[in-house]
């Protein structure tokens, strides 16, 4: 207890630090990746909450494999096909791995906190990562998977650049800066003390 | 309440302070990726950037590898065709743009700002070469390695970079009233 108290109270050394979360990534890259069915589950169930709520003429089913989703349309392949609907394979890793990387930077950081932190940040992360695998969905159903579908879907084009930009976003800045940003603001007081530090000895 | 990192000149709450950077930030991140998806800035600033990518990272492996050459944003092997295309995402523009923002909404001198921006750019932009380069050649050796480096490894590692390219930037900028003295206990410890 005395040696976390003092440990709390040092300077925190950033090499020090940067290291640790090398070491730790490789790690908590392999929990998320075998633990990735549980792990995502929240947000899957939040991914059918918002469809059932807004897009329950689109879809008619959510299914979690692993890692991925399939989301069972209401829309035909195209005009001259008889049978059969569209489904969309997501992969959720691609807007989950902030999880390891928060995971590593929070047992790094070395905080007394750190399991409420892992806590914390874990619930905060799962509506981003059900934001990504949603506007995943919608982006092929709306603009790639081409005008027969598209057309099906009836989304108006503002409701496409809407769909585009949340994908764009949620893939490109969302999960790598919302797992950057929990850190900042769970270590205040180590972003605090590392300030303080001088920068040379 | 723990918020004297985000300390300001002049002196405000920080508090108030802490909430001013972290919404200053998300409003100039959300513009400042706006701009980059419009037409005219992919024409005339990310096509040529990741083009010019492309040809700087073939440049450096030729030092090295003679059978490497670029084509727009194709890095290609001219031994085995092997071809690693630079895309959104891809190019460090995005990491470029949180940093900027994080900088930017950040209090302190515009001096301070400007500097730590170039340096900052350099940092992120010369781990982005690597990131292409390695990237290269795992998808030579092992494609399934290719897909876990490409699509996770190195997206959590050029943030790690961002973060601590910023965490570097705010421990040299002068803190309001002076350094504050060190906790009871606490050794001066090297960067």
């Amino acid at each position: 207890m005395a040696r976390s108290a003092m440990r709390s109270l040092r300077p925190p050394r950033l090499s020090a630090f940067v290291l640790a979360v090398l070491a730790w990534l490789p790690l908590s890259f392999a929990v998320w990746y075998f633990a990735a069915p549980l792990l995502l589950w929240p947000s899957v169930l939040a991914i059918e909450g918002v469809t059932a709520a807004a897009f329950h003429d689109l879809v008619r089913g959510i299914e979690q494999t692993g890692a991925t989703v399939t989301f069972t349309t209401s829309l035909r392949p195209g005009t001259g096909v008889s049978g059969g609907v569209v489904t969309v394979d997501v992969n959720l890793l691609l807007y989950s791995f902030g999880l390891p990387l928060l995971a590593a930077l929070i047992i790094a950081a070395r905080e007394t906190a750190w399991k409420r932190h892992l806590l914390v940040g874990y619930l905060v992360l799962v509506p981003f990562v059900a934001w990504g695998g949603l506007a995943d969905f919608l982006k092929n159903v709306a603009i790639t998977a081409g005008p027969q579908v598209a057309s099906q879907a009836g989304f108006s084009a503002a409701q496409r650049e809407t769909i585009a930009f949340a994908f764009q976003f949620g893939s490109l800045i969302l999960p790598a800066i919302v797992p950057a940003i929990l850190w900042v603001l769970l270590h205040r007081r180590f972003l605090e003390r590392l300030r303080a530090a001088p920068l040379v000895s | 309440m723990h918020t004297g990192a985000f300390a300001s000149v002049p002196p405000e709450s920080p508090r108030i302070a802490m909430i001013r950077f972290f919404v200053l930030f998300l409003v100039l991140l959300a513009v400042l990726f706006g701009l980059e998806l419009t037409p005219p800035v992919q024409e005339w600033f990310v096509v040529p950037w990741t083009n010019a990518l492309a040809r700087f990272s073939a440049g450096l492996v030729t030092l090295f590898d003679a059978d490497v050459a670029s084509n727009g944003k194709v890095l290609r092997s001219t031994t085995n065709n092997f071809a690693v295309s630079i895309e959104a995402g891809c190019n460090g523009v995005e990491a470029t743009l949180v940093l900027l923002a994080a900088m930017l909404a950040f209090p302190a001198s515009w001096a301070r700002k400007a500097l730590g921006l170039v340096a900052g750019i350099l940092a992120v932009q010369g781990l982005n070469v690597v990131r292409v380069i390695s990237l290269f050649y795992i998808g030579q050796w092992n494609r399934d390695v290719f897909e876990w480096a490409h699509l996770y490894v190195w997206q959590a590692l050029i943030m790690l970079d961002v973060l601590v390219v910023w965490l570097l930037w705010v421990r040299t900028l002068p803190r309001p009233g002076g350094d504050p003295p060190l906790p009871p206990g606490a050794a001066p410890a090297p960067a």
